[in-house]
């Protein structure tokens, strides 16, 4: 087979296709409004934290597992940081202190799910549907519905604020000024580190294999079990990071803001190729995917769509993704 | 190279009582095939995983390259040159082949990061192991069954492998298939390593085997050359009984019931088939894989689409449009791939048996009576001699014999008048073969009328009192009562 054949065999492919042609699309019907700087840093700013997110989902998939408690464990994790540091009067110049706390946690919360999942050998989707919940009622019970938004501690506006270039427009007779975010930088950082990891280390060879079949992986001589518990230890490390980072880009910190997070996440992460079965998904679709859902929910108002309108948009991302995925598992499997 | 590479002795292993295993010796030799043959459920697979060291042995010693074994794990085994090609292949269907030849061999040296050059090189000096070219970039999962197997043990052999352990590799290769493995197998053997094939059809065993090993309920009842055993007698130790071929003689063939007039399907898989099929007569209908004989099967049971021609059954012209209406006319369909389209795997056996006749067993309310279902399931374990000690026990845990024997349950319940049956014994032990055939005999002396559809030219000739033989979609030969043969189908066929 030429390699230009397998390339049009890939979803990665028509997920880039699509994401380049929504952008033109776009572009034109709103007069030219997305395709410029401050609408682009708008964007990025916007997927930074889902970005990261969509990572977590994507190596949790490619595992063949799911992990619906990433939101859960992101916001027990900055809720719970970010009281410690108000309370302990830290963070006021830099922020370190406060990421490192809510990884912390995010580890303890993620090894959690990675001990009842390699141990008992259990359905990932269920086991994080009870652990999500658990996490939920967890910060519920601890923090209420009580929102951290004006007292939040200075080093953490800082960074949300902190920016690598601005620009400039006049609107009218108004300057408006559009900062490029520095957090872009972790979600980058990220996107090299997962690329690296999966495509590069027998580890992420490993989620591979796994995925694809547990039974030969196990006999193929990879530690299963182990492979696992690191992979959800590792995912709760940096969905505390995640979530610590959107406390910095939203200056607020609710304890119920990412409910439901999981519901738009993972059918991005199925849209941009990985399988619901296991064993595929790349980097590339998966950001194209992430791409793709930021650019429409934050071109619905410059496109007169009311906002509302974003769970029809979701739900057909759903279903076109495990529709795809399930084409393809097919064509594999005979 | 005559001296044992595996010696096995006195091996015993007990499961809760239950003896899985009973002093059972075993050799393989070097540069050697050696065929362990054995119904399901007689201990080959646990001897097999003795040697492996998935399960550890109660008693016996055994000796690999001239060492004592103590106890062993699966991968001590695997660095000591044993290898298992299993029945799933242990592969990975969502990666390249590449991968998939490197892959073990990374792990096992403890490598963490991932060297293009280096997966490449292990991969090409895996295929050259056999001589097997084949796209490295393409995926595993959409490889044939026949490839996947070559890259298997082109795997296995990147691990110095001196005892290359099958694990019925034919199951499910067609007959060209099974010849390039043979060839490959030759070739291992021709260089010196040890093969323990495992197997039981009677004619690749012969084919195969320099040495046999024939083990019945965890006993070792037959080891040596293959050219001492013959065909009766392996059979004999497989079974444990002598098994005469038992041809079905029609006792009282009544009026036609089926009548099948120039049928052609939809998609051209049948063109222009007549036949008739009479009370109390088993006809056979035999032909390729592609000869269109499963699209007739599937024809007459309202799964295909006709295009033209009629079917008539009691002399009424019948438009069969569905299984639903093709039950309703008393007609049943037992498919080839039973444990996919026959039963329902994680269903108990009592409720599969009841599957077809829920009408039957439930009240005016349509209010199902479990008891019932459980009764009905009784009579037909009695019937059939079903190996089991509960109907309530899921038919997963059958064997293929005796899941076979369920399905034929589930149709017979509904009192039929026309039965089809396509591939009936596929994967069933030479002993379970029998009994379902002498079952379907009777079935038929009782007026059954009954259609085998079989590749299983044997089972053909045996079993039917005449056979149709088809070839491109159409009828080629017809064979009546005393005539069939099968060299003058073989003829015929191809």
């Amino acid at each position: 087979m030429s390699k230009a054949k397998r390339l049009t065999r890939r979803t990665e492919f028509y997920i880039f296709i699509v994401l380049v042609a929504l952008c033109i699309v776009i572009h034109i019907v709103s007069g030219g409004n997305l395709l410029v700087p401050d609408k682009i840093f708008t964007i990025l700013r916007a997927m930074t934290v889902d970005g990261i997110f969509a990572l977590c989902s994507l190596v949790v998939m490619i595992s063949g597992g799911f992990d619906l408690s990433f939101p859960a464990i992101a916001a027990f994790s900055y809720s719970l940081s970010t009281t410690i540091c108000l309370n302990a009067g830290l963070c006021q110049d830099n922020p370190v202190i406060g990421f490192i706390i809510s990884m912390a946690i995010g580890t303890v919360l993620g090894m959690f799910n990675g001990w009842i999942i390699s141990n008992f050998k259990l359905n990932t989707m269920l086991v994080t549907l009870g652990t999500q919940t658990m996490f939920i009622g967890l910060s519920m019970g601890i923090f209420g519905m009580k929102e951290i938004t004006s007292k939040l501690p200075a080093g953490f506006k800082a960074l949300g604020t902190a920016k690598i270039t601005s620009y400039t427009t006049t609107i009218g007779s108004r300057e408006v000024t559009s900062d490029l975010s520095v957090c872009i930088i972790f979600l980058i950082i990220f996107i090299i580190l997962a690329s690296f990891l999966l495509r590069k280390t027998m580890f992420g060879r490993a989620l591979y294999a796994i995925g694809g079949s547990e039974v030969s992986a196990e006999r193929a001589g990879y530690n299963v079990k182990r492979t696992k518990f690191i992979l959800y230890t590792v995912v709760g490390t940096v969905c505390g990071f995640a979530g610590m980072l959107r406390v910095c880009l939203t200056s607020q910190s609710v304890p119920k803001a990412l409910v439901g997070k999981e519901m738009t996440i993972i059918p991005a992460v199925i849209l941009g190729g990985a399988s619901i079965f296991g064993g595929e998904g790349t980097v590339f679709g998966t950001m194209c995917a992430i791409g793709i859902i930021t650019i429409v929910s934050n071109s619905m108002i410059v496109l007169g769509i009311p906002t509302a309108w974003q769970n029809l948009f979701n739900g057909i991302i759903i279903l076109v993704g495990i529709t795809v995925s399930a084409v393809q598992a097919k064509r594999r499997n005979g | 190279m005559s001296e044992n590479l595996l010696e096995m002795r006195g091996i015993c292993k007990t499961f809760g009582g239950v003896h899985a295993l009973d002093h059972v010796d075993l050799d393989v030799k070097a540069g050697r095939v050696m065929c362990l043959c054995g119904e399901n459920g007689c201990g080959k697979s646990t001897l097999v995983k003795t040697i492996t060291g998935v399960y550890t042995r109660d008693e016996g010693d055994i000796t690999f390259n001239g060492k004592k074994l103590g106890k062993i794990t699966p991968a001590e085994a695997s660095q000591m040159g044993v290898q298992v090609i299993y029945q799933d292949l242990s592969i990975f269907p969502n990666l390249t082949v590449r991968e998939n030849l490197a892959i073990n061999s990374e792990i096992t040296s403890g490598k963490k990061i991932v060297n293009k050059k280096r997966w490449e090189a292990t991969a090409k000096e895996a295929l050259s192991k056999i001589g097997y070219n084949i796209d490295l970039d393409a995926i595993m999962g959409e490889l044939n069954i026949a490839s996947k197997q070559l890259v298997a043990i082109c795997r296995a052999l990147l691990f110095n492998a001196k005892l290359i352990i099958l694990d019925e590799p034919t199951t499910a290769l067609t007959r060209r298939e099974v010849e390039a493995l043979f060839r490959t197998v030759r070739q291992l053997r021709d260089s010196g390593i040890g093969i323990m094939f495992i197997g039981h059809k009677t004619e690749e065993v012969f084919e195969i085997a320099d040495d046999v090993c024939i083990m019945r309920n965890g006993l070792n009842v037959f080891s040596g050359p293959a050219k001492d055993l013959n065909r009766d007698d392996f059979i004999y130790y497989l079974t444990g009984r002598r098994l005469e071929p038992d041809p079905f003689i029609p006792k009282n063939i009544g009026e036609t019931v089926l009548k099948v007039d120039d049928l052609t399907l939809k998609d051209h898989s049948c063109k222009n088939v007549s036949f008739e099929l009479r009370k109390g007569e088993i006809l056979g209908v035999t032909g390729l894989l592609g000869s269109g004989r499963t699209e007739l099967a599937l024809a007459l049971f309202g799964l295909e689409k006709i295009a033209s021609g009629s079917i008539i059954l009691k002399g009424q012209k019948v438009h069969i449009n569905s299984p639903m209406k093709a039950q309703k006319l008393r007609i049943g369909y037992v498919p080839e791939d039973r444990r996919g389209e026959g039963l329902c795997l994680e269903q108990p056996i009592a409720d599969n048996i009841a599957l077809a006749s829920l009408k039957r067993l439930s009240n005016k309310l349509s209010i199902i009576r479990q008891k019932d279902i459980n009764k009905d399931a009784e009579i037909w374990k009695e019937k059939f001699s079903i190996k089991t000690d509960d109907v309530r026990k899921n038919v997963s845990t059958l064997s293929g014999g005796n899941a076979q024997k369920v399905v034929l349950s589930k149709w017979l319940a509904t009192d039929l008048d026309i039965l089809i049956l396509n591939g009936p014994t596929v994967g069933v032990d030479v002993g379970a073969k029998q009994d379902i055939h002498a079952l379907v005999h009777d079935l038929a002396n009782e007026g059954l009328a009954v259609i085998i559809i079989s590749d299983d030219l044997p089972e053909v000739v045996v079993n039917c009192n005449r056979v149709i033989v088809m070839k491109e979609g159409e009828i080629v030969g017809r064979f009546d009562d005393d005539e069939v043969q099968e060299e003058a189908i073989v003829k015929i066929i191809s």
